[in-house]
């Protein structure tokens, strides 16, 4: 998310709120009718996974967080912690469209923003509804691929910042499950694993064998 | 440059599925379909697009392939835009912006249910039981400002839920916590009502509570009503303490009660009644672990009826109870400046 080029909010301030280092702005499971648009300061989005505090990104002033919450009554899917000092903008269901209607940079960033998140749905669902799990595992790594804009057609070995939980998240599976996937990859020389990243040795490798598991279901 | 009008014969295609563009199409006049295969289902769909309807929007602005063909029943006038077309259009009439929105919104909403329903691993974890589980890894890794704010918003939406009790003690060991060591979080800083008074009086409850594994019927009163001083709804809190008393005098939870009470007139801003309490404490316990606290209190309601010199004294006589490096003194020494610096 880039930050909006520099719309006039001044007629907002009413809604600005403001955040001390290290204060959380909203947690993860909270029921949340609320939404941010960032002024000064970073935001940290966090997910906490099993035992570990994961960062999911780092926003910037200009940037938005919280909006589906606007649209619909879903726990917060992230904890957003003030990593500075933070002023930003509060908007809610009732406020939103006075936001839009006055800033159209901002409606048009929101929309989107929600084009992403669609695809990245589906192709999560993808994954989701390969009946088997090596599939899935390996199709995890396809899309993380996709997500670094990695061609994978050109390219051999790719290095993941991933680790087992970050996989076993993707793939809907426990993470017990996907170690046995992946220490069996591990055994046929696909992957190199390691505790903070997974290097794929052949990604077209992992694309064939998606695709013929793909097809294979469509029968 | 500006959209185009292009007329196309039925029959024809607009686009295919796979196909890569950045063209955003408005249909003006006759009948075009979107024909896609519905990834539930696996079922082919037609979608009749309206007059006046955009689409190919979200393949454009998103920079992926048409995920439908766009099929042309009858002659139609189509316009044309490139992205920067579609976005100038669109920033003169925010309301396309505000529907595309909601026609999104419900289809994400739809993508991220089924994607929620398949996802079989641990991931599944009831709001209620996440958001307090999120408190227990900021407790666990001695973030307390960030574990307080989770149990406290976890309180506020489940005052009754099935950690309740847990998350009341869990709040006052962090509150303890933070006003002993302090925390990265801001929580402590922060201004207005006193993070570690709050802890003063169930700090002491909650230990034989635990000790005893159980938590008495008394001991229940006092943290729900504790709960609600967490959840600043101050007048109810009152009531569940007033209560509580009434029911006779208690030898560990009368003071206990007495302090949170007082403390809620301030925040009642009942500053009378406050200091008449806090006074009344500070006679009947002159050993009250919490005496500098309560007599913070008194000061920072004198200092909000506007007596400052009355506030000040109080403040400092505060300060010379020391330690100079207890949490209370560092607090009332910061509100003492606070306070001079207002005279000037």
């Amino acid at each position: 998310m880039s930050p909006v080029g520099g719309p006039d909010l001044s007629m907002f301030n009413r809604f600005s709120k403001t955040f001390r280092k290290g204060d959380i702005i909203f947690c993860e499971y909270e029921p949340g009718d609320t939404f941010y648009l960032i002024q000064s300061g970073r935001v940290q989005v966090v997910r906490i996974i099993g035992e570990l505090e994961k960062n999911i990104a780092i926003l910037n002033p200009g940037d938005y967080f919280g909006e589906m919450s606007i649209l619909e009554n879903v726990p917060r899917s992230a904890t957003t912690i003030a990593l500075d000092d933070v002023k930003a903008l509060e908007f809610s269901r009732e406020n939103f469209e006075v936001l839009t209607l006055g800033n159209p940079q901002i409606a048009l960033k929101l929309l989107k923003g929600f084009v992403q998140r669609i695809y990245a749905q589906k192709r999560t669902f993808m994954i989701l509804t390969l009946d088997d799990v090596e599939a899935k595992v390996a199709d995890v790594f396809l899309m993380l691929a996709e997500n670094l804009s990695i061609d994978t057609t050109s390219v051999d070995s790719i290095e993941f910042k991933n680790t087992v939980d970050d996989l076993s998240h993707w793939a809907g599976i426990p993470s017990g499950q996907c170690r046995e996937v992946l220490n069996h990859f591990v055994a046929q020389r696909r992957i190199e694993l390691y505790p903070d990243r997974i290097v794929v040795k052949n990604i077209n490798d992992f694309a064939r064998f998606v695709n013929s598991r793909r097809k294979h279901q469509e029968k | 440059m500006s959209p185009k009008a292009v007329q196309y014969r039925a029959n024809s295609i607009i686009y295919f599925k796979g196909d890569q563009s950045d063209r955003i199409f408005l249909l003006n006049a006759g009948k075009v379909s979107l024909s896609y295969v519905d990834i539930e289902t696996g079922q082919e769909v037609r979608d009749l697009i309206k007059m006046g309807e955009f689409f190919g929007v979200k393949s454009a602005l998103g920079r992926y392939m048409r995920e439908e063909t766009a099929i042309v029943l009858q002659d139609s006038a189509v316009m044309v835009f490139s992205i920067p077309e579609f976005e100038q259009v669109a920033s003169k009439n925010t309301r396309i912006i505000t529907k595309m929105l909601t026609v999104f919104s419900n289809q994400l909403r739809r993508i991220h249910r089924q994607v929620q329903n398949l996802m079989v691993s641990d991931e599944q974890v009831n709001p209620e039981t996440g958001l307090y589980k999120i408190g227990e890894y900021y407790l666990k890794n001695k973030r307390y400002g960030q574990a307080l704010y989770a149990f406290k918003r976890y309180l506020v939406y489940y005052p009754t839920g099935s950690y309740a009790t847990e998350v009341t003690s869990k709040i006052v060991q962090a509150e303890e916590y933070l006003s002993r060591y302090g925390s990265g979080a801001a929580a402590s800083a922060a201004p207005g009502p006193a993070p570690s008074a709050a802890s003063a009086a169930p700090r002491a409850a909650a230990a034989p509570a635990a000790a005893s594994g159980e938590t008495s019927e008394l001991a229940q009163q006092y943290y729900n009503a504790v709960s609600l001083v967490s959840q600043e709804k101050y007048l109810e809190a009152f009531k569940a303490f007033k209560k509580m008393l009434d029911g006779g005098p208690d030898p560990e939870y009368t003071a206990k009660a007495e302090f949170e009470m007082a403390k809620c007139l301030f925040y009642l801003k009942q500053y009378d009644n406050c200091i008449k309490s806090f006074t009344a404490i500070a006679q009947k316990f002159p050993k009250h672990p919490e005496l500098k606290d309560a007599l913070f209190f008194v000061g920072r309601s004198y200092e909000e009826k506007g007596d400052k010199a009355k506030a000040g004294g109080l403040f400092k006589k505060i300060i010379s109870m020391g330690p100079e490096d207890d949490a209370v003194v560092r607090k009332v020494r910061k509100a003492l400046r606070a306070l001079e610096g207002e005279k000037v």
